[in-house]
């Protein structure tokens, strides 16, 4: 009985300071009255629930409410870091909803704001060749790979933007460098070769190709511009035997499908 | 019609035979070779990084800013080996 009434309390106690237990508030009560400096824990509070909000309809693809909360934010005029990042926040749901001008506008306004923000710089090339603007995008594609010489992305960016314009020497260099920290990344052999291709130099084009479908074997545009190449190079009895397999590779592209199989039976069978 | 002018009007027929077929093998050679110069198109233009907190990028580890900054090509988010371009 004595050892039940000793339980007893010991567990009447722990209840009591259970309940009894304080959380602490989860932002600091303001310690002013002055009105200013409230309104700015106000402004401060909206922009962070704002970004919470603004996030949030972005993972879940409602973009029209995305634009509307960082909308808000950008209105609000928050100090650095919180606008170039609400800018960078506003342009993805832009270019999500296909208004690649407006994505442009922010994401300039955010390097404007943070001249080394390399996820702006990195989506305003995207951005610049989705509105097809060759020009802009080569801009910032210079201004990317200068101020990081050895991001992959920036490289591979300036490629595409150069093989895109008919920079072929640029995109050789580009791609070439991408290629020497990343020499198991088949996209980026595919694109030397073409840069290859475009400057007369079949032999290395060809070298490069097949290095893309050692790593690759069914990259189907990779067999077709070896085809491609051979035939350049006089081999059409290989070129053939590669538009063939391109033809099949290429299932999933009706485009490219078709092009090999009519560049196939171009050429007659030995 | 006399056998003198059957024989020039039919080298004149076969001759402008000979020409259109010509012009025809020139023009589908051309546009086969320009059909196979437009399909070596360049891959596709990386996808777009995505969305940052309010933190913003610097002092932590913001995974837009890290792979726009990567040297490799799996980390900077590049179109992968058998996509399509």
């Amino acid at each position: 009985m004595r050892w039940l009434l000793t339980v007893a309390i010991i567990w009447g106690l722990m209840a009591a300071a259970a309940a009894a237990q304080t959380y602490s508030p989860q932002r600091p009560l303001p310690r002013t009255t002055s009105m200013p400096t409230l309104r700015a824990l106000a402004t401060q509070r909206e922009v962070e629930e704002r970004f919470k909000l603004g996030i949030d309809a972005e993972a879940r693809g409602d973009w029209t409410s995305a634009v509307a909360e960082f909308n808000r934010i950008v209105a609000l005029n928050p100090p650095e870091p919180k606008g170039s990042t609400a800018r960078y926040d506003l342009a993805i749901a832009y270019a999500n909803l296909g208004r690649y001008d407006d994505a442009a506008t922010e994401l300039r306004a955010a390097l404007a704001l943070d001249p080394a923000f390399l996820a702006a710089m990195a989506n305003l090339v995207s951005v610049d060749i989705a509105r097809g603007d060759l020009a802009q995008a080569r801009q910032v594609a210079d201004r990317y790979v200068a101020v990081d010489p050895d991001s992959a992305r920036a490289l591979y960016s300036r490629g595409i933007v150069a093989l895109r314009s008919g920079d072929a020497a640029t995109a050789r260099e580009d791609f070439g460098k991408l290629l020497r920290n990343n020499p198991s990344y088949a996209v980026a052999y595919y694109d030397l070769a073409l840069a290859e291709e475009r400057l007369g130099r079949y032999e290395s084009a060809e070298r490069q190709l097949r290095a893309a479908l050692s790593l690759a074997p069914a990259y189907a545009r990779a067999r077709f511009a070896l085809g491609v190449v051979l035939l350049r190079e006089g081999e059409h009895g290989a070129a053939r035997n590669e538009f063939q397999r391109a033809s099949v590779d290429a299932a999933g592209d009706p485009a490219l499908q078709n092009i090999a199989a009519a560049a196939r039976d171009s050429i007659p069978a030995p | 019609m006399s056998r003198t002018l059957f024989r020039p009007v039919l080298v004149a027929a076969l001759l402008a035979l000979l020409m259109i077929c010509g012009r025809f093998a020139v023009a589908g050679a051309a546009s086969l070779e320009d059909a196979l110069t437009g399909a070596l198109v360049p891959s596709a233009a990386p996808s777009l990084l995505g969305p940052i907190t309010s933190a913003g990028r610097v002092g932590w580890e913001c995974k837009p800013e890290r792979s726009a900054g990567s040297a490799g090509w799996h980390e900077a988010e590049l179109p992968p080996h058998s996509g399509s371009p």
